[in-house]
């Protein structure tokens, strides 16, 4: 969709990105994006993870050149070479992973790079503090970024682009990492910012922000604009949720519907908490019996994560009991766990599932170098079969065994993860985000090893942000919102749209 | 305009190190003759000088050697740290208490047989380096607490305790007044292996296969690549990353503090305040050269050693320290530097095609 510039208009849109294109090596990130965005307005941009809406941030920020494409900034065209270039347009990017020194004041921190001259540290501490409450951004200039909280910090970003008095300024998923008060603020914040004729790009998530805080909202997938400068107050949640994750026909075959086995995974009452220690889960309930898959669904960041990692040993309950293959195994920890039966396939592949730094055969016997030993000793002969058992059974293509597994591609990677994990035979597998980022053929491997499991009996819980993934292989599908179930759903029978809704935590009733 | 800029080779050069080590020593020993014709030296005679004082002779490989023990240890100390990407600074500290102990020992097991003597005198040392190690383990396995400050601070404790020592209770009443230990009894001496050689020598080659082994063939080697790769990988793996830091830290300590019980009970014959030698700091250089690798550090230790005997040979030619010193970094950085060309190979990059990522 290719939204023309119409010159008659008195005042242009502030940004203007029309058919932007943009390849990576084996991914096509943005495929004809557009997006414009009124002056003076919050405008939301929504997608799921690789919808494409960093990349096309990135093309307004002048972090990457668009393969083709045009980038209008007040009806005057552009052609950014660097970041510096954006921002002598007026664009300034709040990135989720702060751009700070520490040791720095917020003072020092808002000038770096921006003055070639010396500054006087009382003056500049001055002129700081006077922007900072132009905007009501509350922020002590003279302290040293290090005892500031998240929330704080992020307003430091926010100076930084206020400062170098840019126009348009885009923040990155800004609420990840604020607590609901901090977002609240941040709310406030970005009005006045609006108020005073400046536009904001909001990148997120979260539903009922975007709800809350925006004017008008684009959604992504796949690459495309799906869905240009909607009216959030006329948008209801439900709507966007379903922009978000679509209506495409599915492309592979549903399993046959299995009998139901004995309950291999129970997970009952479990709370835990997120990295910043805020309640993510609640008293949540689920049961996964052998022969089935069970996928959830959920917008990204209502918990998905901290259950597999809770499941998996790697993140503590504050309440609740998790029984697998019949052991009570809530505090175990993760061997323990393995040892019973249980496989996982982590969202963070490398860092994670794999390390890094380490050559094939080490990551593949990560789980089960403990029965790979001969007295101290690591028995090498055997590390050798058991690894080439697994690349032949799961079709890893692998230069060397000995290379470090940095050279191998993300299909190939997940391959190797997941079939590391089935070599235990297990009785469960819980599986975050497996298809994420990989090439078609890669997705379809994926899937088909979990089908295969399925019909041996595994009992499988699927987390996925791919909707169509879950509609096509699960038996029964789960939605999260909040840290807890709100529904369940047949997959053959279940209307995305009463999905969708149950997604942006509206329970049919 | 454009910049150079390195990168990295799909294979390694074959046959590159060896190549780039000579190439690096003779730009090293190039870039020298003009340091030292500045400083008003034949440079070629000074080169032989070195050549014979540190490689020419077997007198001159047991000087070279006697130094690669304690540069030896104390790389193998700080590199096994660094394979968990742990910094241990205060390999100096830890040889200092290791030097105490084995002294300590020395002075109460004076009529001990020799071999049990230097026995429990070693295993002392182990435990001294590995006492002041477990302080700074303990709190970063713990509570997280940075290793390179507390291992650095403790350097100074080390050192102000071993002055103590000498002022004060083990001064030797026949030193007029000099802060020195009294001389070992004779049990207590490393036996000689050839010339000024001892079996220092044996025991740090031993310590350092030992290890290489331990790390590349064992399960707790392969647990410990695990967690210096990506701890997060190791939790999942069910690897405890606090027993690892704390018995990594240890370890590093006593082989730090072996390192002094050598040295004291080889090279030294009494406790004296420089019996550190600076070899704890210059552990660090060694097993940074040797990429935290035993058998790197080694070879890096040998070459050091004959480099720093070499550069002191040259001092009686009047030959300045600094400029001895200069050389010698020189020398170090050419032959090792250099083997970076053989992973990496140059290429200028014109602004135009600089993709910003």
């Amino acid at each position: 969709m290719i939204t023309l510039l119409d010159m008659s208009s008195p005042t242009p849109p502030a940004v203007n990105l029309v058919d932007v294109w943009k390849r990576f090596p084996g991914v096509v990130a943005n495929a004809g994006a557009t997006l414009s965005v009124t002056e003076g307005t919050i405008h939301a941009v929504l997608g799921e993870n690789g919808a494409g809406k960093s990349t096309l941030m990135n093309v307004l920020s002048g972090m990457y050149r668009p393969d083709s494409g045009e980038i209008q900034i007040k009806g005057q065209q552009f052609w950014f070479r660097s970041p510096a270039d954006a921002l002598a347009a007026g664009i300034g990017m709040v990135h989720q992973e702060f751009r700070l020194i520490p040791s720095f004041t917020v003072a020092e921190n808002v000038v770096l790079g921006a003055s070639e001259r010396i500054l006087r540290r009382s003056s500049i501490e001055a002129q700081v503090g006077d922007v900072a409450n132009e905007f009501g951004l509350k922020i002590d200039p003279t302290r040293p970024v290090w005892q500031l909280s998240m929330g704080e910090r992020q307003r430091v970003e926010i100076l930084k682009s206020l400062w170098r008095n840019a126009q348009i300024l885009i923040l990155d998923e800004p609420t990840a990492v604020l607590t609901p008060s901090e977002a609240n603020e941040l709310g406030t914040v970005l009005r006045e910012m609006a108020n005073s004729g400046r536009s904001i790009i909001f990148i997120s998530h979260k539903l009922h922000e975007v709800k809350e805080f925006c004017d008008e909202a684009t959604v992504l997938r796949g690459g495309e604009t799906v869905a240009a400068s909607l009216l959030v107050k006329d948008t209801d949640t439900v709507k966007l949720a379903g922009l978000m994750v679509g209506s495409s026909p599915s492309t592979i075959s549903r399993p046959t519907p299995q009998s139901q086995g004995t309950p291999l995974l129970t997970v009952s009452g479990i709370g835990a908490l997120d990295d910043r220690f805020l309640p993510a889960i609640q008293d949540l309930n689920l049961t996964v019996h052998g022969g089935e898959i069970v996928g959830i669904a959920g917008v990204s960041g209502n918990g998905q994560r901290e259950i597999a990692q809770v499941i998996a040993g790697l993140r503590p309950v504050t309440s609740g009991k998790i029984i697998i293959n019949g052991e009570d195994l809530t505090n175990a920890l993760p061997v323990e766990r393995f040892r019973a039966g249980l496989g996982y396939v982590p969202e963070d592949r490398l860092g994670v599932g794999l390390a890094p730094r380490l050559n094939i055969i080490e990551n593949a016997i990560l789980r089960n170098y403990r029965n790979l030993r001969q007295g101290p000793l690591l028995a090498e002969e055997r590390m050798r079969t058991y690894c080439e058992d697994i690349i032949n059974r799961f079709g890893v293509r692998s230069g060397l065994l000995g290379d470090p597994i940095a050279g191998l591609s993300g299909g190939n990677l997940q391959r190797l993860l997941v079939g590391r994990e089935l070599s235990g035979n297990p009785k469960v597998l819980v599986a975050a985000q497996p298809t994420r980022g990989l090439d078609v053929k890669g997705v379809k491997a994926i899937q088909d090893l979990l089908v295969a499991e399925r019909s041996d009996g595994v009992a499988i819980l699927l987390i996925s942000e791919d909707l169509d993934e879950l509609l096509t292989l699960s038996d029964r599908l789960l939605v999260m919102h909040e840290g807890m179930i709100v529904g369940e759903f047949d997959p053959t029978t279940a209307k995305r749209h009463d999905i969708g809704a149950a997604m942006a935590g509206e329970v049919a009733t | 305009m454009g910049r150079l800029v390195l990168v990295r080779r799909d294979q390694v050069l074959q046959g590159g190190q060896p190549l780039a080590f000579l190439i690096g020593i003779f730009s090293a020993l190039l870039i020298g003759i003009l340091l030292l014709a500045v400083s008003g030296h034949d440079a070629l005679a000074v080169y032989e000088r070195m050549f014979d004082a540190s490689i020419g002779s077997s007198k001159a490989w047991s000087l070279t050697l006697n130094r690669a023990v304690p540069l030896g240890l104390a790389g193998l100390a700080v590199a096994v740290a660094g394979r968990m990407g742990l910094w241990n600074i205060g390999a100096e500290g830890q040889i200092l208490a290791g030097a105490m102990m084995a002294a300590w020992v020395a002075r109460i097991g004076e009529s001990w047989p020799s071999p049990l003597l230097i026995t429990v005198m070693l295993l002392a040392a182990v435990l001294g380096g590995a006492l002041l190690g477990l302080g700074p383990a303990v709190a970063r396995a713990q509570i997280g607490v940075n290793e390179i400050i507390t291992t650095l601070m403790l350097n100074e404790v080390a050192l102000r305790m071993l002055q103590w020592l000498i002022h004060g209770p083990w001064k030797d009443p026949e030193s007029r007044g000099f802060p020195l230990a009294p001389i070992l009894p004779e049990g207590a001496r490393l036996p000689g292996l050839f010339q000024q050689a001892h079996w220092g020598a044996v025991i740090a080659l031993l310590v350092i296969i030992l290890f290489g082994l331990v790390a590349s063939r064992t399960a707790w080697g392969y647990e410990l690549r695990v967690a210096g790769s990506s701890g997060a990988t190791a939790l999942y793996a069910g690897i405890s990353l606090k027993r690892k830091i704390l018995t990594v830290l240890v370890l590093s300590g006593g082989i730090a503090g072996l390192a002094g019980g050598i040295e004291l009970s080889g090279s030294s014959d009494r406790i004296v305040e420089g019996i550190s030698g600076g070899y704890g700091f210059a552990g660090i250089i060694v097993a940074a050269l040797a990429l935290m690798r035993p058998s790197g550090v080694a070879a890096v230790a040998l070459l050091f050693g004959a480099v720093q005997v070499g550069g002191l040979s040259i001092q009686t030619m009047g030959v300045s320290s600094s400029v001895s010193t200069i050389l010698q970094a020189l020398i170090l950085f050419g032959a090792i530097g250099a083997g970076v060309f053989s992973r990496y190979s140059v290429k200028r990059v014109s602004k135009e095609n600089q993709e910003v990522q």
